[in-house]
């Protein structure tokens, strides 16, 4: 079962490269350069709650859910929708974003799991 | 949480609703029987169950963004085994299949519902299973799996009925324009999916349309589900959305002319 | 749609269910946002008495709720506050409602302005405790619309199971309509949907019954005609034999063929003859192993003309059945297989028991059936007993069809196969066994 998983990421990792590939040739596409923010997940709150990025550039947020139990990080706005397991890592890619402010909530407690992503211009 | 619970489940189950009552209006029209349905259900519950069970580990896979290329995976296989299945059982109406060609037709959409409620039933397992730690939330959570259910399967039966309800030559036809509405959907999502992991680029907004009908509405919420709505589609989605449909409708076009320029025996 | 009550049931319950779903969210959505209205209206109504309250008095009545707070501003100057509230000022000094994260908690806000005193003042309330008090409440009134769906649908089950209770009772009444019923359908009461079916299902019967009772007259009627002819026809051939003395092959031919038309005739009567109500009252114990045997005595002379060894085996064996009609099943299945075994052939009776059944065999060794022709010459039963008229020209089909008719009228089962010789054909004929206590006369339905 195991073994089967890491072919099949192996192979996904191929697919990756492939699409990488291609894509390069289309868009400036980079990897390194994307500044990554960490949003940690505690008692179903965010921390920061706030948290500001530059305008037009893309962020990998890295969510850091120290609860036991799991959360979704949910944006209308962001147009994005993810669950983090308990005691789990996630990542999620934003932008490049317009300058603004753009509200995500934790699904599974959206009373006190509450924040917003906001973007300035530079 | 009622609410969220509703707009969840209703999505995930009309969107299963559509793709299994056109399936189920092919099969009355083939007259092979409606079985296969029950064995997809169960297989893809089943599907579903071990897929949220393992979510956890699946989504730490490629750097933290495994959940979203799974699903995304999931959605392009289903969105290319529709097209197959379009081209090799949709594109000859009159064609008087053989045993052997409704048994390949029956295992084509089997294979194609479970995998579909695979993700989708996950999804539901995920968020119930997530909403309900919290004590408080259990009844509204449970009360709007309910009533998203309800109204998600509610439409699959009217859409069946609606469609076999058409005169005979134009089921087909709208059978057909319907699955490619879903191809286009999956592949729409499966994009966005990657540009949130990052195995796609950022593309430029096509639209916004959020102001005139926001995704958070009851409207926004059931087009969505039915023909993937969204009110700021990217332009990769866009693009997605319209090889979805172009590989449903051209494979089977393609087999109709092929046929037609095959010599008749 | 391959049900009506399936799809009346299932398309009703959806819409029904889609559209009262669809109404409770939006219930649900404008009851939360009243609640929310009324709320706020409280909350102003809180303010304003904290205005009113000498700045100096002694709020802690208001401290031991968890989920409100408040702070008096006055020139940028916190005068008063709740006991829990921070001495930072919790939302900005705009008039009117806001939200604000605090004390770990997300909090609806009002700030207003008293001019009198020109106080700030600021109320606060937990937004998830406000919230979820609404939502319990519009909750209570959406959870019967939910837990009402399957009484609807068991409600709806009834009702168009009712409804379609004519249309059931009438094709019952039809598939208990047995093959030789001609009598019209009768439904009380009958509903105005199926008037029609029902005047057309009948006039259909009614022409029916006519043209076969018209077709079951002529035959008997034309039989019987040709009755006398014939019989005057033998006995001037019998005349004539005795006055000419004449034994040539023409004449003999002529004979036989005056012989045969008269057996057609006697055939074609008795197929009409025993017709199923006359025969119901007529069923005896029979000794069938005894009947077998005077049979064969009678048909001893046939069978030694072409050097056949016809003989029978079995023990006495008893059924319900007439005793004439038996014998003309039994004669026809012998002349069928003296007609079609080769001269030396044997011919071979057999009657056996099993716990429920008789089973009588008739096994020649003529030229056999091939096994794929079987279900052939079955349908040509079928076909031929519907058709007396093509029978009589194939020759030997009515002989056939009046042992299948025979067979059928005693709920026996008739089947061929292989003869235990080395080629020909077995017909078997599956009766039920009687018992000793069926010896009195049964009332059956012979339907």
């Amino acid at each position: 079962m195991r073994n089967r998983c890491k072919q099949m990421l192996i192979k996904l990792s191929r697919l990756r490269l492939f699409t990488s590939l291609t894509l390069s040739l289309i868009s400036c596409y980079s990897m390194a350069a994307t500044p990554t923010i960490e949003i940690k997940i505690q008692d179903h709150l965010f921390f920061p709650a706030t948290i500001e990025i530059p305008a037009n550039t893309k962020v990998k947020l890295l969510l850091i859910n120290l609860d036991p139990t799991a959360e979704e990080f949910e944006s209308y706005e962001l147009n994005r929708e993810k669950v983090i397991s308990g005691h789990r890592k996630a990542v999620i890619f934003i932008g490049p974003l317009p300058p603004g402010e753009y509200p995500f909530f934790g699904e599974f407690y959206p009373k006190t799991a509450q924040g917003k992503v906001v973007v300035t211009a530079p | 949480m009622f609410l969220n619970s509703v707009v969840l489940i209703l999505q995930e189950i009309l969107e299963a609703a559509l793709l299994i009552s056109v399936l189920l209006a092919f099969t009355r029209l083939r007259d092979v029987g409606h079985r296969w349905i029950v064995a997809a259900i169960i297989i893809g519950c089943l599907g579903a169950f071990l897929y949220a069970l393992n979510m956890a580990q699946i989504s730490e896979w490629f750097d933290y963004v495994g959940q979203e290329v799974t699903n995304a995976f999931i959605q392009l296989s289903i969105m290319l085994l529709l097209s197959i299945f379009a081209a090799r059982h949709l594109g000859r109406p009159d064609h008087q299949p053989s045993q052997g060609h409704n048994r390949e037709f029956i295992l084509c959409m089997l294979f194609i519902v479970s995998l579909a409620l695979t993700r989708e039933v996950s999804e539901i397992f995920i968020y119930i299973g997530g909403a309900i730690t919290d004590p408080s939330n259990v009844q509204p959570t449970l009360i709007g799996a309910g009533i998203g259910a309800g109204i998600g399967i509610s439409a699959g039966v009217l859409i069946y009925y609606s469609l076999l309800g058409l005169p005979s030559k134009w089921i087909a036809l709208t059978g057909l324009l319907l699955l490619s509405l879903v191809a286009g959907n999956m592949a729409s999502q499966a994009t966005l999916l990657l540009t949130q992991a990052d195995w796609l680029p950022y593309s430029r907004i096509l639209w916004d349309s959020s102001e005139l009908l926001p995704e958070n509405s009851v409207l926004g919420h059931l087009l969505y589900a039915l023909i993937g709505y969204e009110a700021t589609p990217s332009l990769y989605q866009g693009l997605g959305y319209v090889i979805g449909m172009l590989l449903i409708l051209i494979g089977t076009k393609f087999t109709v002319w092929l046929n037609n320029a095959a010599p008749k025996s | 749609m391959r049900s009506i009550r399936v799809f009346l049931v299932a398309s009703i319950l959806a819409a029904l269910t889609l559209f009262n779903f669809v109404a409770a969210l939006q219930g649900y959505k404008s009851s939360l946002h009243e609640a929310e209205k009324l709320f706020d209206d409280q909350l102003l109504h809180t303010a304003k008495l904290i205005a009113k309250l000498p700045l100096d008095q002694d709020t802690d009545s208001l401290n031991h709720l968890s989920n409100f707070e408040y702070q008096v501003w006055h020139n940028n100057q916190l005068v008063s506050a709740s006991s829990n509230t921070k001495n930072t000022i919790i939302t900005d000094l705009f008039p009117g409602f806001g939200d604000a994260n605090f004390n770990g908690y997300r909090w609806r806000t009002l700030v207003y302005y008293d001019p009198k005193n020109e106080n700030w003042v600021i109320a606060a309330e937990r937004s998830d405790l406000r919230f979820a008090l609404a939502e319990n409440v519009v909750i209570k009134a959406v959870l019967p619309i939910v837990l009402g769906i399957p009484m609807i649908g068991l409600l709806i089950w009834l009702i168009v199971s009712r409804g379609l209770k004519p249309l059931n009772d009438l094709s019952q009444q039809l598939k208990d309509k047995q093959v030789h019923d001609l009598t019209p359908i009768e439904t009380p009461a009958l509903k105005r949907e199926l008037e029609q079916v029902v005047h057309s299902i009948n006039a259909l019967i009614g022409r029916v019954g006519g043209a076969l009772e018209r077709e079951k007259r002529f035959t008997t009627d034309a039989a019987h005609e040709l009755r006398t002819p014939i019989s005057a026809l033998k006995i001037q051939l019998h005349n004539l034999r005795d006055e000419l003395a004449v034994d040539s092959e023409p004449f003999l031919q002529l004979q036989s063929g005056v012989d045969r038309m008269q057996h057609l005739v006697e055939q074609l009567l008795s197929l009409y003859r025993s017709s199923p109500s006359e025969f119901s009252n007529l069923f005896n114990r029979i000794n069938l192993y005894m009947l077998a045997q005077d049979v064969i005595a009678d048909q001893h002379d046939v069978f030694e003309n072409k050097h056949q060894n016809l003989s029978l085996e079995g023990t006495d064996c008893f059924i319900l059945g007439d005793s004439f009609t038996l014998s003309t099943l039994l004669q026809n299945l012998l002349s069928n297989a003296n007609k079609y075994t080769p001269e030396g052939g044997n011919v071979l009776v057999s009657i056996e028991e099993t716990d429920s059944q008789v089973c009588l065999k008739v096994e020649d060794s003529g030229p056999g059936i091939a096994p794929e022709d079987y279900n052939k010459v079955f349908e040509r039963f079928q076909r031929l007993s519907n058709n007396p008229e093509v029978a009589a020209v194939q020759g030997c089909g009515l002989g056939l069809t009046i042992v299948s008719h025979i067979a059928e009228l005693h709920h026996a089962n008739i089947s061929i196969s292989a003869s235990r010789f080395d080629s020909g054909t077995a017909f078997t004929v599956l009766f039920n066994k009687a018992f000793k206590t069926d010896a009195q006369p049964m009332q059956t339905d012979v339907n």
